[in-house]
């Protein structure tokens, strides 16, 4: 692909420099340079690289302009190296002194992270009290949950997950079930402390992230016993 | 049955709606203005947005009193609707030929499956696959003496518990 772009500049270059009378050695130096494998470029070749690789919309007099300019780079672009080092020396021993003085600083935290952090410590919080499984859509799973109205016992939901909303503490999970015939969704979050128990029974194998198709087959593929 | 038969037809129609319009958006609407509109058709269409039960909707009725379907005239209490757990007016459209009542007669119901979700305070919401209500007196005794499927638990709250008691399941 480079090689089929050189040949090509290399054609342009080459009508180029006839019409505008200009020294051959500017022009045949620049494709040598992007031959080169080398990683990082020369800041004086990395231009004239851009321009061999897009040669088509280039007009001659701005690669003439550019060829200029290159020839110019090279030197700038030396005195510039230069420059970085000397630069790069000062600082450094300007953190030396300034690390010795003050401890290491702690991270900002940022304002868009606070909701974040915020959602994690409350997970967290949720775990220890009782650990969740890693829960994913086609799980068949059994939720014990503890209803404040149903004060009797812990009521039982067993269905098939058709979908997880992930949104930090109030992660929810959608399971569906026919229940005496009739199809029932029931959404629940779970990290919420009303949820006893989170067992996953089976798993069936499903290539989609949301079973909303399960409403319209048949009601056996969302019955389970 | 004619009634989710219709319902899958319908949300077929959307889909193919919504296919159509997302492959050529520009295309067919011309003026960007209309984006808005294509943004509320897509929401719109892609999950069939479940509402209240106003007035003609139609809805099942699962217990023994007679009555097949009825039609919602007034939902009390809700000015968009009656959600679950609420009462309604209905009149009976169809009953079965030796029943406790008789076609167009207005009668109250409660409404124990709703298609729109409901939540719950603790963070969870619970929706059917259907419409159905429990026909009841005035003084919100059900008629029927049975109730088939499944009933959810904010009948308790709302003191309906005689259908609970009725029921096959609560969910």
């Amino acid at each position: 692909m480079a090689a089929n772009a050189l040949s090509y500049s290399l054609a342009h270059i080459s009508t180029c420099s006839c019409s505008k009378k200009l020294s051959p050695s500017i022009f045949s130096s620049p494709p040598l340079i992007s031959l080169t494998p080398r990683r990082a470029p020369l800041p004086s070749s990395s231009l004239d690289a851009l321009v061999v690789r897009f040669p088509s919309p280039l007009s001659r007099r701005f690669r003439h302009f550019t060829a200029s300019a290159a020839s110019d780079n090279s030197v700038e672009g030396e005195a510039e190296v230069e420059d970085a080092e000397e630069e790069s020396e000062i600082p450094a021993e300007g953190a030396d002194v300034v690390a010795e003085e003050k401890p290491p600083r702690k991270p900002r935290i940022k304002l868009g992270d606070i909701m974040g952090i915020l959602n994690k410590r409350a997970i967290e919080a949720s775990e220890k009290q009782r650990p969740v499984p890693d829960l994913r859509t086609g799980d068949i799973v059994e939720i014990k949950l503890e209803v404040p109205e149903n004060k009797r016992r812990l009521s039982v939901y067993k269905g098939i997950i058709i979908s997880k909303q992930n949104a930090g503490i109030h992660t929810t999970i959608r399971i569906r079930r026919i229940i005496a015939g009739i199809g029932v969704e029931i959404v629940f979050p779970i990290y919420s402390p009303n949820i006893k128990e989170i067992r996953v029974v089976k798993h069936r194998k499903v290539r989609r992230a949301r079973l909303y198709y399960l409403r319209d087959k048949l009601p056996r593929f969302s019955t389970f016993k | 049955m004619a009634a989710c038969f219709a319902s899958k037809w319908s949300m077929a129609v959307s889909r193919s709606l919504l296919g159509n319009l997302s492959s050529n958006n520009l295309g067919s609407l011309g003026k960007p203005q209309d984006l808005t509109s294509l943004g509320y058709n897509g929401l719109f269409f892609q999950q069939q947005l479940r509402t209240f039960i106003q007035m003609r909707t139609k809805l099942k009725v699962v217990d023994n009193s007679g009555a097949k379907w009825v039609r919602c005239i007034q939902a009390l209490k809700g000015r968009k609707g009656a959600r679950l757990g609420d009462t309604i007016i209905a009149s009976v459209q169809e009953a079965q030929p030796r029943g406790k009542v008789k076609k167009g007669e207005v009668v109250y119901g409660v409404v124990v499956r709703a298609a729109m979700p409901r939540g719950r305070c603790d963070g969870s919401e619970v929706k059917f696959d259907d419409n159905a209500v429990v026909l009841v007196n005035k003084q919100g005794e059900p008629i029927g003496t049975r109730v088939f499927g499944p009933v959810p638990h904010e009948l308790r709250k709302k003191k309906h518990l005689k259908i609970l008691t009725l029921a096959e399941h609560i969910a």
